[in-house]
């Protein structure tokens, strides 16, 4: 067996002095797939903000560790660079920054060619496949348009995917994924996610509160929060009995 | 109004503070009294002021313009016409009032002489400028570019232009005014005088670069007629002494439209009083004042936007946005609002704030820097795009930004 991606060890986080997380250890392995469950408020998001290294999470114990190193004093352009990335629920907007040219500076693989006299400084041109990508997503319509700006919810998902999967991680969080997604979206989200796992060399952390998106692709491990707590580790066959129960009645059936 | 009348009106406002901007003593500087010498081509323009012009988007070999307009100081004078346009003048505007008697009526008319000292100075003392007319139903499609050099130490240029798109016509005027650094103390008085008749169509796109030593004090006002659009757009990216500023659009006829937008990269110890009024004076008539103010080092800009409704069944926008990148810079934005007839529609929104903190995380969790990502918000917060603005004149817009943040930035 290989050794852990990443691991948190004891992780504990507070944000604005309120504790969230109260000692966490989770193990993640290259390439596989893992579902971070929990009901509202059990700290999954936390969880995965603060192994970015958003500021407001304060880490006031545990460490977490990438490749068996700290990343604790990482910056989050570092944690980045290392290939952690992370999809956010509700990212901010920036204006005068076009999604494709975003995509195009992140992903240097879509780029062909540096800026021409025409364009503002980090304009560029870009290849037609990202465009073939876009497509595929089918958020063509916001090729053009200013970074998240006036996205509706399953338009934000799916440039998010589409940003985090252009980084070509290591490992990605995806924060509820499915949520807001008609069905048609969720199809597409779901397709891509399953040919990630496919191609084997990303591993997969999706953090969910329902089951919709672990419809179409394999889970190796399904770990599950309760108030800033692990306190359930299986696999995909305890889905149906989570879904059937609800959390509360299904970690006390196994915890108790 | 006959001329003496006039210079009777500005000696009776000689002594009148402005209404904003600290206050110039106009008795130390120099001014012209000859009358302007004549540039034959732009080939007899040095290769340094050609340079120089370049920055401010005036384009020396003239590929994609249609006429063209230099004065340096308030001394020597270009002014091109390239053939084939026809419909389209551009004159000096000595030779153009000796020219066309009716142009009187149009002097001071939208702005008035004695507004404030800066206005009555520059009708006492020699004048000059441009006169660019575009004639009923002509539609210019390539804009006339226009600069006004300043390279004299402590002395005054004095400007005074007309434009006039007639009825039906369509005319595009990209200004650029600029100074060399090493000029010492000096004083840009600018009266500017919009007319757009019924029909017509005319933009009006700024890039300005002055020095640190330069004081500002434009003046300059339009009015629009039935159906007229006005389309106004401002980079102003160097550091400057001091500017103020406040053109006031009246749209006098139905259907009048006027957009103003502005972007004032603020450097060193420049200190910006930049604002644009527009008056809603018959039906249908709308527009927007849009501003958007980057503060760096310590230079002080305040954003000033001030909507006068007249009349019902109007509507008129105003949005001013300020970035604040220093602890010793300052922002002030100022939107007004005045209604004075029901069904005059006028809102606001006026927003002044750092880098947002949220901002920067999310762009460096994509793999940028802090630094690469401060700079692609402020980059993205600068574009200013102009909806109806030709794309070699929003080209201009974009490359004097860009120029202006590599040096800033």
């Amino acid at each position: 067996m290989c050794g852990n991606l990443l691991e948190t060890r004891d992780l504990r986080v507070e944000v604005n002095g309120v504790p969230i997380l109260s000692g966490v250890d989770l193990e993640f392995e290259p390439g596989l797939v893992y579902a971070v469950l929990g009901p509202n408020a059990s700290g999954k998001s936390t969880l995965a903000k603060t192994i970015m290294g958003l500021p407001e999470y304060k880490i006031t114990g545990g460490d977490i560790l990438f490749n068996n190193q700290s990343i604790l004093n990482k910056t989050i352009t570092e944690r980045a660079q290392l290939g952690i990335a992370y999809a956010f629920q509700t990212p901010p907007s920036i204006s005068g920054v076009k999604l494709d040219d975003f995509i195009c500076r992140i992903c240097p693989d879509y780029l062909c060619k540096v800026d021409s006299e025409h364009l503002m400084g980090e304009s560029c041109a870009c290849k037609d496949e990202l465009y073939d990508d876009f497509e595929r997503l089918g958020i063509r319509n916001l090729a053009k348009r200013d970074l998240n700006d006036g996205f509706s919810g399953g338009e934000t998902k799916r440039s998010e995917l589409f940003q985090v999967l252009s980084m070509r991680p290591k490992i990605m969080f995806l924060d509820e994924p499915d949520s807001g997604l008609d069905y048609d979206s969720l199809k597409i989200v779901g397709c891509e996610l399953k040919a990630l796992r496919e191609k084997g060399d990303t591993t997969l952390v999706i953090i969910s509160h329902h089951r919709y998106v672990l419809e179409f692709l394999e889970v190796d491990k399904v770990y599950i929060l309760y108030q800033g707590k692990l306190v359930y580790t299986g696999d995909m066959s305890d889905i149906p009995a989570l879904e059937e129960k609800g959390y509360e009645k299904f970690l006390a059936e196994v915890t108790g | 109004m006959t001329s003496d009348d006039m210079k009777k009106r500005a000696e009776s406002a000689k002594e009148k503070l402005a209404q904003y901007g600290d206050d110039i003593n106009l008795d130390n500087y120099e001014y012209t009294s000859s009358e302007p010498s004549e540039i034959e081509s732009i080939d007899d323009v040095s290769s340094a002021d050609q340079s120089l012009v370049k920055e401010v988007g005036f384009d020396p070999t003239q590929e994609k313009v249609s006429a063209s307009f230099m004065q340096f100081d308030t001394e020597s004078i270009l002014a091109d016409v390239l053939l084939s346009q026809e419909g389209l003048e551009v004159l000096p505007m000595s030779q153009a009032l000796k020219q066309y008697d009716w142009l009187q009526n149009y002097l001071w008319k939208a702005v008035p002489v004695d507004v404030d000292k800066y206005t009555a100075r520059s009708e006492l003392e020699t004048y000059n400028g441009y006169f660019i007319r575009a004639k009923a139903g002509a539609k210019i499609g390539m804009p006339v570019q226009s600069c006004l050099i300043m390279k004299k130490n402590q002395s005054v240029q004095n400007v005074h232009n007309i434009i006039i798109a007639e009825e039906g016509s369509e005319l595009h005027i990209i200004n650029g005014c600029a100074t060399p650094s090493e000029v010492e103390q000096s004083l840009h008085l600018g009266v500017s005088e919009f007319y757009v008749k019924k029909n017509a169509q005319l933009s009006f796109t700024m890039v300005h670069r002055w020095s640190e030593k330069t004081d500002v004090r434009p003046r300059s006002a339009a009015i629009v007629e039935e159906n007229g659009t006005y389309i106004s757009s401002y980079a102003l990216l160097s550091p400057l002494k001091s500017i103020q500023t406040f053109p006031k659009v009246r749209l006098v006829g139905p259907g009048a439209k006027s957009d103003l937008y502005s972007i004032v990269y603020g450097t060193k110890e420049s200190k910006y009083d930049i604002g644009g009024l527009l008056s809603l004076e018959a039906l249908r008539t709308n527009g927007k004042v849009v501003s958007r103010s980057i503060a760096t080092d310590s230079s002080e800009i305040i954003a000033r936007g001030d909507l006068v409704g007249l009349s019902g069944q109007t509507k008129a926008r105003l949005e001013c946005d300020g970035l604040l990148i220093s602890d010793s810079a300052v922002i002030r934005a100022v939107p007004m609002l005045l209604a004075r007839a029901e069904g005059a529609e006028l809102s606001h929104e006026a927003t002044v704030g750092k880098v947002g903190a949220e901002q920067l995380s999310y762009l460096m969790s994509r793999g940028l820097t802090e630094d690469e990502a401060t700079s692609l918000i402020i980059r993205g917060f600068v574009k200013l795009k102009v909806p109806g603005l030709p794309d070699a004149l929003q080209n201009s817009i974009d490359s004097a930004i860009r120029m202006s943040l590599e040096g800033g930035l």
